[in-house]
């Protein structure tokens, strides 16, 4: 019988993050103040995030130790098991070798825990007594609720109203775990009563909650705010992933011609890649790719630039791939797949060529999620779809070249609360769409006077 | 698919990428405070002539402020934030 899959035992955790703003090589450019033109600094970021995460956002250590506490708690669930997909290469006849990993397994469902571990810890020991959040549906929020109760934090989440009414059992995950889940708008901060006075039955939004818990964690310095992606701490927190994985495909006797996953803020697909692209910098030949969703091509086809956060100007600069300030990213089905912009390091990186982009349509990631179901049993999250097309399309192609390539894709999360996506498939209302080459362009136009960091290099959208 | 001149009632639902979750068009036409989410032409034009209907319904001023400002990234509005927040203490 072959092996399927391939666990680690529990004393082969990896002990360390792996930092690779150590090893990248252009630096990143920080984040600019729009008023002072400096860069932005800790006191900058204090009223929202403890100074050990503070530190390590800004940190140039190539390892950094998982203290003992987090390595505790993340044996609840990892090392998680990296797969071999025989099913699905069996039904595609490819001679790829298709790996992965399977990040599903943790209690929440998804790889957010392994950065929501760490930032309930390290809130912790500096003496947060509380975390707030936003969330709509509820993937990070009862990511952060599982991980606070671990940890005796308090853990408020403000789930937009309508999110609140409709889907109740991400809530009733988050409430399980101990969490307060408070519809919002709320009475409980000042910007929710604002809306209430307004409009009493308001079914509120995301901006709204936002407002909400932002407001809570300033306010009060025993409060703390919390986000699941795009910053450099979480992407570091989530390199555990991918110390497991070498090892995993070690064991295995195999070493990865590619690597795929999906792209959002960056967080899953970085935690998967970046021990690999440290390979790459130090010569491994490996193709790493990150998918996005073909409507929003923030990473794809977009050039680097600062861009500004709002068309008035006044928020911060950052590095960033970006579409311009009046971008309008075109419908998505994946709820994690959302971010006008990009995590700097992933940007960084792209531009550097140690790792690329590939897009894909939405039709193609439910067919392919429905493949990989059918083959391999487990039901995706809409946003792990999109790196099973491109593994598909990889497997396929493959095939056509006679080569036996070692494709490995990172499994973020199961799609078991999120069955309503695959409905409006299976029934015929989702369609595809292309977001047009003049729109784009368009767009591009705006931020073309801005300053450009100094590898400013133009996307390619001709 | 056949394309309808007027929304859909409330009975029909797509996925709103922001939620993540199904949404029926009602709401998109009023999540940000009362006017359309910034999403929503992107959003619905595959179901019914958004653009036509939202032309008539808001005024241009509506129109230039729903649909020419950009989502805010996330790290940058907390930044905003906290400059608030610092001014405020």
């Amino acid at each position: 019988m072959e092996v399927k899959k391939i666990v680690l035992p529990e004393s082969e955790l990896p002990r360390q993050w792996y930092n690779i703003q150590a090893d990248m090589p252009t630096p990143l450019e920080p984040v600019l103040h729009p008023g002072t033109g400096e860069p932005v600094g800790p006191d900058d970021l204090a009223p929202f995030f403890p100074m050990p995460l503070i530190e390590q956002e800004v940190s140039q250590e190539r390892f950094i130790d998982i203290p003992e506490e987090i390595l505790e708690k993340y044996l609840i669930w990892r090392p998680t098991p990296l797969y071999r997909a025989y099913g699905l290469e069996k039904h595609l006849d490819t001679p790829a070798k298709i790996y992965f990993k399977n990040e599903g397994v943790s209690p929440a469902g998804s790889h957010k825990p392994n950065t929501a571990i760490a930032q309930a810890y390290y809130n912790k020991i500096s003496g947060t007594k509380k975390i707030t959040t936003e969330t709509g549906a509820g993937q990070w929020g009862s990511a952060l609720a599982f991980c606070c109760s671990l940890f005796g934090i308090e853990c408020k989440v403000f789930m937009v109203k309508i999110s609140y009414d409709q889907k109740p059992y991400r809530r009733i995950m988050m409430e399980t775990w101990g969490a307060t889940c408070v519809p919002s708008p709320s009475t409980e901060t000042e910007s929710g009563r604002k809306i209430l006075e307004k409009n009493p039955d308001s079914p509120g939004s995301l901006g709204i909650a936002i407002s909400e818990a932002a407001e809570a964690a300033a306010l009060d310095e025993d409060t703390k705010y919390s986000l699941g992606s795009v910053l450099n701490h979480v992407l570091l927190h989530q390199t555990v992933n991918g110390l497991e994985c070498q090892k995993q495909m070690a064991i295995a006797g195999d070493y990865p011609d590619m690597i795929i996953g999906c792209v959002g803020g960056g967080s899953n697909f970085a935690g998967l890649c970046l021990p690999f692209v440290r390979d790459k910098i130090n010569g491994k030949d490996i193709d790493i790719l990150g998918v996005e969703p073909a409507s929003c091509p923030t990473m794809t086809r977009g050039p680097f630039a600062y861009d500004f956060g709002d068309t008035v100007q006044k928020l911060p600069l950052a590095p960033m791939y970006t579409l311009g300030h009046s971008f309008v990213p075109a419908p998505i089905h994946a709820g994690g797949l959302r971010y006008h912009g990009m995590s700097p390091i992933v940007s960084q990186l792209v531009l550097d060529n140690l790792i690329r982009a590939e897009s894909v349509q939405q039709l193609e990631t439910f067919q392919a999620g429905i493949t990989f179901a059918r083959t391999e049993g487990f039901i995706s999250a809409p946003e792990t779809d999109h790196a099973i097309a491109m593994v598909i399309r990889e497997a396929i192609k493959a095939k056509e070249e006679g080569k036996e390539k070692v494709i490995l894709f990172n499994w973020s999360g199961h799609g078991l609360v999120d069955m309503a996506a695959y409905e409006s498939y299976l029934s015929g209302q989702l369609s595809d769409h292309a977001l047009p080459e003049e729109e784009i362009r368009r767009a591009l136009e705006d931020i073309a006077p801005l300053p450009k960091p100094k590898q400013y290099r133009p996307g390619t959208i001709s | 698919m056949k394309k309808e001149t007027m929304p859909p009632g409330n009975d029909y639902l797509i996925r709103c990428p922001r939620l993540g979750h199904q949404i029926y068009f009602s709401y998109c036409r009023s999540e940000n405070m009362g006017l359309p989410c910034f999403k929503t032409l992107d959003c619905w034009f595959q179901h019914f002539p958004v653009e036509d209907y939202l032309r008539e319904e808001l005024k241009p001023q509506e129109w230039e402020m729903v649909f020419s400002k950009p989502p805010k990234p996330k790290l940058l509005s907390l930044l905003e934030l906290a400059e608030k927040a610092k001014k405020e203490t």
